[in-house]
């Protein structure tokens, strides 16, 4: 059990660190969430120090870069931090305003122009804690965009470590114009409204009007040098987009480090549950960190003692919509066994009597601000309503530290009930909650699941496009998804009547022995969840009974809620797999969709629908209000 | 290097970068099952700009995302005439 004191601590940890290839034991200091102040903005930043009395006189502000890219660097980010840790610079990575964990910004604001006085405030904020001299900005992407611009007005020559930074403003808008022109692919609708006049969202994250039109403008290779003594400048292998102005650099006396590296894609754009820490790149950085420190002359650590974090840490929301009354707060929480999980408590206003809460759960392995910052957003709007929510990282994602042993990026571990348990008892221990919610998208929402069906002390579960409703030890995330065995007969079925199809099929070109497994295993399902409604009814328990787990969860007065996108497998997987028990449950078990979704409802519109639903749901007495009954097809199917 | 050569070849090395289970490629693959996303394709784009020196979708016209790695194909081949 967890005390509330332990609550706020987070002390010197040891990771286990694979920079090259074997397993090394690394200790890499304090490392903790903090909160400063920008142009009068609370923004959130995480501290990594170094281990005691090693630190150097140079500290590191990591600059994110934008959007999804954020999500899927995030891991490879702490790795950076850990090795800076490893060599005595101490860092600060920085969620720029209206992204992470930071205060929301005005949607019409330039948002180029607010982050990058964002990294100078975090520059001023590393020196503040630690009494660094030399500060170096590190960046990726259009974060390494912001580091060179910010340089310029950080009063003395600021050492840069970039990584595949924007050099045209014009041409990374148009690669996400492109990815957003591709997300459309096959779609005949109308463009999805944007968040504002002139803005555009891309993967869910939005640009304003403002930004775009500062982007258009920047181009490294037009401006004079930057306010820099030194640049390292890694692009990915195969994608020199900054090889010309590296020259540039060198041929203005600029003192240049370039290398092409691979590892670039496989960390900003793989998926977080995919992504991998480039390795050859760390170690360049390390390099070239290490020069850096040597050339700085140490001297006693006379800041370093005010790095520890105060226990008062916490964020004032001021902008929260509801000005006349007490602001929101925010406090970041570790937990759990060795207080290795880390998440952020949105709290609602003092006097709340309600003894409600949201615990908040990844998707894959996105961190705990949710795909797309949802949770982020949610947390903020149910707080204002009275609840306490939690948004968490289950150990060994997000910012949670990982256990010994534990494979990184790990979705479906088998601590998470261990995660979700102590997470109950911490806000049943600080916030005396009566009440608890657990909310989860694709394998968040199968956590709750298992976490309800393992008896789990909570009142409702939300859960948003599941895939799957069982995780047996040892599958992969690229095995058979038996999601794959519901959808693919269906688009194979429609393609028995195409003469290219058999065209290809008659040249070898399909996969035969793939597509007769997944026709295999489709009726061994429905013959699966027959036998199940048989045994059910006979009163024989079996293993993997889903349809019996909703029975029981319903049973000791759980208020159960799917919510899906309208072409998610999870849909006909949870008619297959629960059976005659959803008809059974019928209201009890509510199933709501939604049209024109993605999975991780990536544009603003079905989000908008997303959050109506999961709101109308936490916030419904559970007898007194009746809801629009699911569209007909949906029904039909589902209950036969 | 055709420009259907140059285009195959950019999409198996993103699959590979992404970690993702590239189709079978044939001029009837519909893109969305290709096993590649929206970020995939991006990619793909700006590097193609870079191997042929032609972004087709780099224009103020109404152009839509091709469905099919024919229709790919065929926008790359005309634009480079």
């Amino acid at each position: 059990m967890n005390s509330p004191s332990s609550i706020q601590q987070a002390g010197t940890a040891t990771v286990q660190a694979d920079m090259s290839r074997e397993t090394v034991e690394v200790d890499i200091g304090p490392s903790f969430p903090i909160y400063f102040d920008s142009d009068g903005h609370t923004l959130f930043g995480w501290f990594q120090g170094p281990p005691a009395d090693s630190l150097a006189d140079v500290g590191l502000v990591i600059c994110k870069p934008f959007g999804y890219e954020a999500i899927c660097a995030h891991h490879s980010l702490r790795a950076f931090a850990d090795a800076a840790a490893a060599l005595g610079v101490p860092s600060l990575r920085v969620d720029y305003r209206g992204t992470g964990d930071s205060a929301p910004i005005d949607l019409g604001a330039d948002q180029l122009e607010v982050w990058r006085r964002d990294v100078l405030a975090a520059a001023s904020e590393l020196r503040r804690r630690t009494g660094v001299r030399q500060v170096c900005l590190f960046g990726v992407r259009l974060g390494a965009l912001l580091a060179t611009l910010a340089a310029a007005d950080c009063g003395e020559p600021t050492p840069l470590i970039l990584i595949a930074p924007v050099v045209s403003g014009r041409r990374y808008v148009r690669d996400l114009r492109t990815t957003r022109l591709a997300a459309r692919m096959g779609k005949d609708s109308q463009e999805p409204p944007e968040a504002g006049p002139g803005s555009m969202e891309v993967s869910g994250f939005t640009l304003s009007a403002a930004t775009l039109a500062a982007l258009a403008q920047v181009d490294l290779k037009t401006h004079a040098a930057p306010a820099t003594s030194a640049v390292l400048l890694m692009d990915g292998k195969n994608m020199p987009g900054a090889a010309a102005w590296a020259q540039q650099l060198s041929d203005l006396g600029v003192r240049t480090t370039y290398s092409a590296l691979p590892g670039l894609i496989e960390m900003i754009m793989a998926p977080p549950q995919s992504a991998t820490v480039p390795l050859q790149m760390v170690a360049a950085f390390e390099t070239w960190l290490r020069d850096l420190v040597s050339a700085v002359p140490a001297r006693p650590n006379a800041g370093y003692t005010h790095a520890r974090p105060a226990a008062s840490e916490l964020m004032t929301l001021r902008s929260d919509g509801f000005a006349h009354r007490d602001p929101l707060t925010e406090r970041p929480v570790f937990f759990g066994p060795d207080s290795a999980v880390f998440g952020i408590v949105t709290e609602p206003r003092p006097g709340e009597l309600r003894r409600r809460a949201v615990i908040m759960l990844n998707a894959g392995a996105d961190l705990h601000v949710g795909v797309n910052g949802m949770n982020v957003t949610l947390a903020r709007q149910w707080a204002s309503r009275g609840y306490v929510v939690l948004r968490m990282d289950l150990a060994g994602l997000g910012d949670s530290r990982k256990r010994v042993g534990q494979a990184d990026n790990e979705v479906f571990p088998e601590t998470a009930l261990d995660d979700i348990r102590a997470a109950m008892q911490l806000l049943r221990d600080r916030y005396a909650v009566a009440d608890v919610t657990l909310f989860g998208l694709c394998s968040g929402a199968y956590h709750a699941l298992r976490a309800a069906a393992a008896g789990l002390a909570a009142n409702r579960i939300l859960m948003v496009n599941p895939q799957n409703y069982f995780w047996k030890a040892g599958m992969r995330l690229d095995d058979l998804q038996v999601a794959e065995v519901v959808r693919n007969p269906v688009v194979y079925r429609q393609r028995l009547t195409s003469w290219a199809a058999w065209k290809r099929l008659m040249s070898g070109k399909v996969d035969i022995a793939r597509i007769a497994k997944i026709y295999m295993a489709r009726p061994l399902l429905a013959l699966t969840s027959m036998l199940r409604d048989a045994a059910r009814w006979s009163g024989v328990r079996l293993r993997y009974d889903l349809g019996r787990e909703l029975e029981e969860i319903d049973a000791r007065g759980v208020k159960i809620v799917f919510v899906f996108a309208r072409d998610e497998p999870g849909i006909d997987l949870l008619g297959i797999e629960a059976g005659s028990s959803l008809r059974r449950l019928g209201e009890r078990c509510r199933v709501r969709i939604i049209d024109d979704a993605d999975h991780v409802f990536s544009q603003s519109g079905p989000r908008a629908a997303l959050q109506d639903i999961l709101t109308e749901e936490l916030f419904a007495r559970s007898t007194a209000i009746s809801f629009a009954p699911l569209p007909n097809k949906v029904e039909k199917e589902l209950l036969g | 290097m055709t420009v259907r050569d140059t285009i195959v070849a950019q999409f198996e090395q993103v699959a590979v970068e992404q970690r993702r289970k590239l189709a079978r490629l044939s001029d009837e693959t519909r893109l969305l099952d290709s096993g590649l996303d929206s970020l995939s394709f991006a990619l793909i784009v700006a590097r193609l700009e870079d191997a042929l020196g032609v972004d087709p979708f780099d224009t103020t016209d109404d152009v839509k995302f091709p469905t099919t790695f024919g229709d790919f194909v065929k926008l790359y081949e005309k634009r480079r005439g």
